[in-house]
């Protein structure tokens, strides 16, 4: 990590830390969300095996949408304030405001994973082992450092914040219906099935599926090594689509 | 003379709808304090943007340093100090986070913490250095916005509108420091619509509608502005008089009926009104 990307990492973090109503949102509003899963789940009768396996998918899903709004609206916020020119004029580089930016962001992922995780399994009373909790949260890890990276790529390519929303629900709600949560992705249609493998829950799905059967992230490797590979393809092309010039 | 320290030719900028720029060359010696004046919308902003790499031309070029602003950006990036016209800051930070943060791009360690110390001395602005930047005052944040600027060792500054909102005691306090920049070596490049800083400039640049009018200096245009005997007589009437033509008007003028003349000097503002209205 150079200089610069620490400098800008640094930077954020202490935004992060300035603005404790945003903080404060994006760590209670995941833990709300696991609090009304709960109660839907206790509604509808959901068997306690059911429970343990849909709190985690429910978990990856608020992860996977909390942490793409988390950066979404980054890049284009700077762009409008005058700031990311003025971050190239001093000499700060694409990759190295992309890096920063990812840098701060992860930490604070980190620690909202962390903590959802920890709500969700007295929340649930998940019955998972140490070692099977630490996959998983591996897992929700490498899923919120992806989202983060479309959140950034699309923040790139919007010239204000309005375009960006349009891009919430697209991103959002599709991955509900056909990743492999609500309903097996093999059930679906061709043509969704071919839609659900542009969707990075997909693969986390398919990752945390192999967990409950044979109790190893894994024995999927293929679907686990594409949510880091997936996030260093689209980190790349965020910062190439980073424009420098007005 | 030697090497300009911008060199600008036949540039031109265009949108969709307008010529921001049109066929615009100029060249700004080094070390002096040049002032880029017009009207809103005369295409200032849009030079500034070019020169510092943030645009890309239509056409034409321009040599900042003996650079090209967009293929050697990183050699020129280090040289120069840019403040652009919105403050560009961020609000949740203070004052001295965000100097340094774009300080941080130029140095570290302890040069990083006396270069902070020295800018916010320099912008007079060392007792709020820990203040978040959202309660500061405009005036206070264009302070913030100029720090950020110098914070590094530079040879050019460019400067867009930094003056603009700011009261009249704070205009004279940025004047100095300009000053005070250019007497250390750098080239100061200063954009402003307001006429009345024209004579702070080593030299000015009059713009409008993407044009350069004017490339001259204060002097210069001063003495273009015309002269006028005005005569109070007696009887109270006041009459005004071509003072280029005072030889033979002269005798006319004095006679027993007039009580005071007074030579009357055409404001600034006019002649460069003038200069625009002839080039519309």
């Amino acid at each position: 990590m150079s200089g610069h990307t620490l400098a800008v990492t640094a930077r954020v973090m202490r935004q992060i830390r300035g603005d404790r109503r945003f903080a404060a949102a994006m760590i209670i509003i995941p833990v709300l969300l696991l609090v009304f899963l709960k109660v839907v789940f206790d509604a509808m009768d959901v068997p306690s095996v059911g429970q343990q396996r849909y709190a985690v998918l429910g978990v990856s899903y608020v992860i996977h949408f909390v942490a793409f709004l988390l950066t979404a609206l980054v890049v284009v916020g700077e762009r409008v304030q005058g700031t990311l020119v003025r971050m190239f004029i001093n000499g700060y580089r694409r990759l190295e405001i992309v890096g920063g930016y990812l840098g701060a962001y992860t930490l604070f992922a980190t620690l909202q994973s962390v903590l959802v995780l920890i709500v969700a399994h007295f929340l649930f009373s998940l019955d998972y082992s140490m070692g099977e909790l630490g996959q998983i949260f591996l897992v929700l890890w490498l899923l919120a450092i992806l989202m983060m990276s479309i959140g950034i790529l699309v923040s790139n390519l919007a010239r204000n914040v309005a375009q960006v929303i349009p891009f919430v629900p697209a991103i959002v709600v599709p991955a509900l219906f056909l990743s492999g949560i609500v309903v097996e992705v093999s059930k679906l249609p061709t043509w969704a099935q071919v839609v659900s493998r542009v969707i990075p829950l997909y693969y986390s799905t398919q990752v945390f599926g192999s967990l409950f059967s044979s109790g190893s992230i894994f024995d999927d490797l293929w679907a686990f090594l594409l949510l880091p590979i997936l996030a260093v393809v689209v980190l790349g092309f965020a910062a190439m689509t980073l424009r420098e010039e007005l | 003379m030697g090497e300009p320290a911008i060199s600008i030719r036949n540039l031109t900028k265009r949108y969709p709808t307008v010529a921001a720029l049109d066929d615009f060359s100029l060249t700004i010696p080094t070390g002096t304090i040049y002032g880029l004046v017009g009207p809103n919308g005369a295409g200032k902003s849009t030079l500034i943007k070019t020169i510092v790499g943030a645009l890309r031309p239509t056409s034409g070029s321009v040599s900042v340093l003996g650079h090209d602003p967009l293929d050697d950006r990183w050699i020129l990036r280090r040289r120069i100090g840019y403040m652009p016209q919105e403050n560009a800051l961020y609000e949740d930070l203070t004052a001295a986070q965000n100097v340094r943060f774009f300080g941080a791009a130029h140095m570290s360690g302890d040069d990083l913490d006396e270069a902070v110390a020295r800018a916010l001395a320099f912008v007079e602005l060392s007792d709020r250095a820990d203040s978040p930047v959202h309660t500061l005052s405009g005036g206070m944040r264009q302070r913030v916005s100029l720090a950020c600027a110098l914070v590094h060792p530079l040879d050019v500054a460019i400067l867009d509108e930094p003056t603009s909102g700011v009261d009249p005691e704070l205009r004279r306090a940025f004047w100095d420091r300009f000053r005070s920049l250019s007497g250390a070596g750098a080239t100061v490049i200063v954009s402003t619509h307001q006429v009345s800083e024209v004579v702070e400039c080593d030299r000015v640049a009059l713009i409008s509608s993407g044009h350069l009018l004017l490339d001259a200096t204060p002097h210069d245009l001063l003495a273009r502005s015309a002269t006028t005997i005005r005569v109070w007589q007696r009887d109270g009437t006041v009459r005004d008089h071509n003072a280029d033509d005072y030889r033979t008007e002269l005798p006319s003028i004095l006679h027993a009926d007039v009580e005071r003349v007074e030579l009357v000097q055409e404001p600034l503002e006019d002649v460069l009104l003038h200069l625009i209205e002839e080039a519309r």
